[in-house]
């Protein structure tokens, strides 16, 4: 790991979270990084998602601010967290330690959560200009382009030639894998974008294409998939009959009444189609099915999870086996001769090619034999006379940085130019397609639009070797008994507690979480940027709401650089002794264990206190058991606190948490009407009496406060004492009347965000 | 207008003299702090610097300056009145203990408060909701836990009293919806709440049908014999601190006490003193004994014990306790006798700390409490 100098001053200057905290109690806002070098992960995913950022607002319980995070540049985030190939998740650090982070399956909690927590529709952009763009086919390449040409402002019509939308996703992929609920939640989100989908549209005629330019669409983006089926070329192939491709196969279960193919099936091929086609077949309750592979499983392009699935249910697969040739009697299909292989020197796609080995034939009996050996698109639909250029893969050829094919203002994507792919490179061609439309409609010229090459390499905060391993969570799952007879889906998704759980598994390699939380989006006129020093810079806003004790508010200092922007300087945890107040009584020195407070005498028997900055914990513990609040500290003071309180509301239930830094949290937790305010503070230490009767005072109807526990404070002896403040304040609550149950303390194990919601809904049920 | 209340002090007729600067407590004991100086400034309207003034709030109003005012200046009244007006324009104090105490005050002003604040009270104390005489107890049962460290069973003021009144064969009336006297917020400038708490507690003192009241409190007293009547609310029952009721009793003979060799001295409150100039009852109660002594500071002259409504509990607090303790010391008694929970509150903390070099070995106890242990 490469440490990077700018970087590593970010991280100083941030390196107390209840800093970085700060900013957004302060500007409450939402908040837009701008980043520097990128997650391994994101720089993985094709379609440019930000990972990091959303694993670590599951991990805080921010389950809807996660969606925003992955829409802003995945429209399919449910989808993707079914079937999506993950190679954020090969790339995971934590694949050094133990396993990766279950990015692909945390995605789709957030999606599944949205379902029965819905977030407002988005508001409808689409038709805020005059242009009209046509998409044909509505996978996920022409999904993604018309979501984001919807999103700016364009008139986008879908045609799909089949009865619903979603392409491969729907036709190809059957619904135990992809339930049709959340495709159609997706597809609706798109659609209340102002995106018209026309069904069982297919385009054709004399000019196919650029007649929907004449037709008066400023763009084409075509992206109508690869759907036909590529044949096996074996002799036997066109003499009977038994034979049926598994994209024709698929699309015929998902939208015709599902019928049993055959009793005994072949399926021919190591991809996804292949084992969904199989497992398919065992859902028809076909007896005999086998999945015949010419290379070894290491080399099986599906995904691992699935192949290991397909043999649970039953699935032979034949490893190292070609076809020879088909057998019949009768003109129907009755076997099919196969060929042992065994693997020789790589070939030009890096995996070792197979060489049959001569006299190891042997015949699989089957009456029904699914090729799913590749697809090509589908051009039947295109004139004679079409001058677009067709590969001789019988794909379009199309720019692969601007999606460009050769006729001006026609685009092509997805499956349709690469040929069979994965549902998160179509995605990523969408975005591609989608910006070009843009700058074609403009008139802003097609530069090459190069695509990140280079390696980041990421820092993390922590020595990789050193860190504990932990358990990935497993996927729930429909016992294997129950689910070969249906078509639900098998993965149930994690819960609440597993996704949390799972999130904080996340290494958050890099500076920061990239939670999205700490730069203002610019309607407010306030954005923190990070400069290349690393500073964090306010663009200066001109209406900027001068308080009167600022500093202790931002918890930190602005400062002009004279260039238009102000600096931003996070106050030191280190608090200071105010002279003038301090009774020199000694009370902090026995309070804090560390030895950072000492006596000083600066007069004839006057002593005054005097905290250490290098041995200071910055817990704060002090400066609550200060008599005469002489101990000012840099975070958390009681100025802040009554800015913080400010957010009680009238003629609502108000909740005030307390929490210590090591177990809060300010996640959007579905509290109906229940107004809840979190005040973070380093350590439980830090809390005061006066905090609990102020949040009262001002119309709190309940007051929570969360802290590790004794044995798990993070500065020893801050738990212990909060305890004895605890104690003092519900004995003085009592006498003044106010009921047990306002009044809440929880001890938490550090950085449980699970527990930490429990614990809040437990006690706003209570109150 | 802020400037015809100052008038009313007398401000305007400083002479510049000093005396008070020369007399105050807190000048003695931090260099910076004027009276004189805040006076004058008061007077050329400089309110805004004012306003943010620490020392605004280290004024004891104790009236140690009132008292030797040749021109008669009410300064402590000045204090008040600007503290006040600071208040309205959104600044205050620092407050010790982060303003615990201010919110409890402040809290106690809810409408539908419902406090359980009598579970000290023993089955061996007999009291009533209802009688002639009412026991005002104060704060005491809140300072009881808040100042659990302190060790200072300051209840035990509340529970001799109790126990002297049922030795009378009186069962006072002790009200369970009795809250703060307000006292404190009154003088720090919430005119506001202290007017709330005024009227509740006076509702609730009709209740009960007393036609006496005795406090243990200086602070409550004065309250309800200065400050309730100043803001309006008159009240015409006799009220009586306990130092007052026991000499009655004494010189009525229903009260003797035995003879000690315990040598005694005593701390004038401020509020009980200066402000209700009560100086002779508490001596007889103590004089019982040939073995009261003086301190160096006394009666009028008397030094305050260092904190007023909780506020700037500073150095020059310390220094103030340190030298009212070093005065108990040296004249040689064995106990410090008070008539105010904040002075043995006060004057305690002093005592008990470890960085002070001196050690004080004078017993601080309620006069009621004294007078109890030695009652025949």
């Amino acid at each position: 790991m490469s440490v990077n100098k700018s970087t590593n001053k970010f991280q100083e200057i941030l390196k107390n979270d209840s800093a970085t905290l700060s900013f957004t109690d302060h500007i409450k806002e939402k908040y837009k990084v701008g980043w520097v070098n990128p997650s391994p992960c994101m720089e993985a995913c094709p379609a440019g998602v930000n990972v990091k950022s959303y694993i670590s607002l599951i991990a805080a319980g921010k389950f809807h601010d996660a969606l925003k995070v992955v829409r802003e540049r995945n429209p399919l985030p449910g989808i993707c967290g079914r079937i999506c190939t993950h190679p954020c998740e090969t790339s995971c650090n934590r694949n050094e330690i133990d396993e990766p982070v279950a990015i692909c399956w945390l995605k789709r909690f957030i999606a599944d959560y949205e379902l029965k927590h819905p977030m407002p529709k988005p508001e409808k952009i689409a038709g805020k200009r005059r242009e009209k763009i046509a998409v044909i086919g509505s996978g996920p390449a022409g999904l993604t382009t018309a979501h984001d040409l919807a999103l700016l402002g364009y008139k986008v019509t879908i045609f799909e030639e089949l009865s619903e939308p979603g392409g491969m996703l729907i036709a190809g992929i059957p619904s135990y894998r992809m339930p049709r609920d959340i495709l159609k939640v997706e597809i609706d989100y798109i659609k209340d974008l102002g995106v018209e989908i026309k069904t069982n549209s297919r385009i054709k005629g004399k000019n196919a294409v650029e007649g929907l330019i004449q037709k008066g669409f400023n763009a084409v983006f075509i992206a109508i998939g690869a759907h036909q089926g590529k044949k096996l070329n074996v002799p036997g192939e066109e003499d009977f009959v038994g034979f049926l491709d598994a994209v024709t196969f698929l699309r015929g279960v998902n939208f015709d009444k599902p019928k049993k193919p055959g009793d005994k099936v072949i399926v021919i091929g190591g991809g996804n189609s292949a084992i969904d086609a199989a497992r398919t077949a065992i859902r028809l309750n076909c007896e005999d099915v086998n999945i015949v592979y010419r290379r070894t499983r290491n080399e099986m392009p599906a995904n691992d999870a699935e192949i290991e699935e397909a043999e649970n249910e039953g699935v032979n697969i034949h490893y190292l086996a070609a076809p020879v040739k088909i057998i019949g009697i009768n003109g129907k299909v009755t076997g099919m001769e196969c060929v042992k292989m065994e693997l020789g020197v790589p070939d030009e796609s890096g995996r070792r090619r197979p060489i049959p080995i001569k006299g190891s034939e042997y015949v699989i009996d089957a009456d029904v034999i699914i090729p799913a050996i590749s697809q090509e698109p589908d051009l039947t639909f295109l004139p004679a006379s079409h001058k677009l250029n067709i590969s001789k893969w019988n794909t379009f050829v199309a720019n692969e940085s601007t999606m460009e094919t050769n006729i001006p203002g026609v685009f092509a994507g997805g499956d349709a130019v690469t040929g069979p792919n994965t549902v998160i490179d179509a995605i990523s061609q969408g975005h591609i397609a989608a910006e070009s439309i843009d700058r074609f409609i403009n008139g802003i010229s097609q530069q090459r639009v190069q695509h990140p090459t280079r390696k980041f390499e990421t820092e993390i905060a922590c020595n990789l070797k050193t860190l504990p391993k932990t358990k990935r969570a497993e996927m729930p799952m429909e016992k294997v008994e129950s689910r070969t007879t249906s078509f639900d889906e098998v993965e149930f998704g994690f819960d609440e507690a597993q996704a949390i759980a799972e999130a904080q598994r996340c290494l958050r390699c890099g500076p920061c979480d990239e939670c999205y939380t700490c730069v203002p989006e610019c309607d407010k006129g306030l954005a923190i940027l990070a400069n290349d020093e690393g500073d964090c810079l306010l663009r200066y806003p001109p209406n900027f709401p001068i308080h009167e004790n600022q500093n202790e508010i931002l918890q930190g200092e602005l400062k002009s650089t004279g260039k238009g922007t102000i600096k931003f300087q996070v106050n030191p945890i280190v608090p200071t002794v105010k002279e003038k107040l301090c009774r020199g009584c000694g009370d902090c020195v026995k309070v804090c264990e560390y030895g950072a407070c000492e006596l000083v005498q600066i007069g004839d028997e006057v002593f005054v206190s005097r905290i250490n900055p290098d041995i200071c914990r910055g817990c704060g513990t002090c400066v609550a058991f200060c008599p005469s609040s002489a101990i000012q500290p840099g975070h958390f003071t009681s100025n802040w606190l009554e800015f913080k309180l400010q957010n009680i509301k009238p003629k609502t239930k108000n909740v005030v948490v307390f929490s210590c830094n090591w177990n809060g949290s300010t996640f959007d937790l579905n509290t109906g009407k229940t107004n809840v305010i979190y005040i973070n503070a380093m350590c439980t230490g830090r809390i005061e009496t006066s905090f609990i009767l102020k949040a009262l005072e001002l119309g709190a109807d309940g007051v929570l406060i969360t802290g590790c526990s004794t044995e798990e404070c993070h500065y020893e002896f801050g738990a212990t004492k909060f305890i004895e403040t605890y104690d003092k304040t519900k004995k003085l609550a009592d006498m003044l009347g106010i009921a047990d149950k306002k009044i809440g303390y929880e001890q938490i194990p550090s950085a449980d965000t699970y527990k930490f919601i429990e614990s809040v809904k437990g006690f706003i049920k209570q109150l | 207008m802020l400037i015809d209340k100052i008038k009313k002090t007398n401000a305007l007729a400083c002479l510049e003299c000093g005396k008070c600067t020369g007399v105050c407590p807190v000048s003695r004991f931090s260099r910076q702090y004027s009276p004189r100086s805040i006076l004058t400034r008061t007077v050329r309207e400089d309110f805004d610097s004012l306003y943010t003034e620490y020392d605004l709030w280290s004024c004891l109003t104790c009236k140690r300056c009132d008292e030797v005012c040749i021109s008669n200046i009410k300064y402590s009244d000045l204090t008040q009145i600007v503290r006040t007006s600071a208040k309205d324009s959104g600044f205050h104090g620092k407050c010790s203990h982060s303003g615990a105490m201010e919110l409890l005050q402040k809290t106690m002003t809810t409408e539908d408060l419902k406090q359980n604040r009598l579970g000290w009270v023993t089955d061996d104390l007999k009291i009533s909701d209802k009688g002639d005489i009412l026991y005002f107890v104060g704060c005491s049962p809140y300072f009881d836990i808040f100042f659990t460290d302190l060790d200072l069973s300051i209840l035990d003021a509340a529970k001799s009293s109790i126990k002297i009144l049922n030795r009378m064969g009186v069962t006072p009336a002790v009200m369970s919806d009795e809250r703060c006297c307000g006292h404190d917020l009154l003088w720090n400038g919430d005119d506001e709440n202290f007017k709330m708490l005024a009227e509740k507690n006076l509702e609730a003192v009709t209740n009960t049908g007393a036609k006496t009241i005795l406090f243990s409190c200086a602070e409550c007293m004065s309250a309800f014999k200065d400050l309730y009547p100043k803001y309006g609310m008159p009240v015409k029952l006799e009220l009586k601190h306990m130092s007052q009721f026991i000499a009655e009793k004494m010189s009525d003979g229903d009260i003797e006490l035995t003879d000690s060799n315990e040598k005694i001295t005593y701390q004038d409150p401020c509020r009980l003193g200066r402000h209700l100039g009560i100086y002779d009852e508490p001596r007889q109660v103590l004089n019982g004994s040939d073995n009261f002594v003086e301190m160096k500071q006394n009666s009028k002259g008397s030094l305050c014990c260092g904190v007023s409504g909780w506020m700037n509990c500073d150095i020059t607090s310390k220094g103030i306790q340190k030298e009212r303790l070093k005065q108990a010391e040296e004249t040689g008694a064995e106990t410090l006798a008070v008539a105010c929970p904040k002075c043995q509150i006060h004057l305690t903390c002093t005592k008990k700390d470890d960085v002070v070099k001196e050690k004080f070995d004078v017993e601080i106890r309620d006069i009621s409490s004294i007078t109890l242990e030695r009652m025949k």
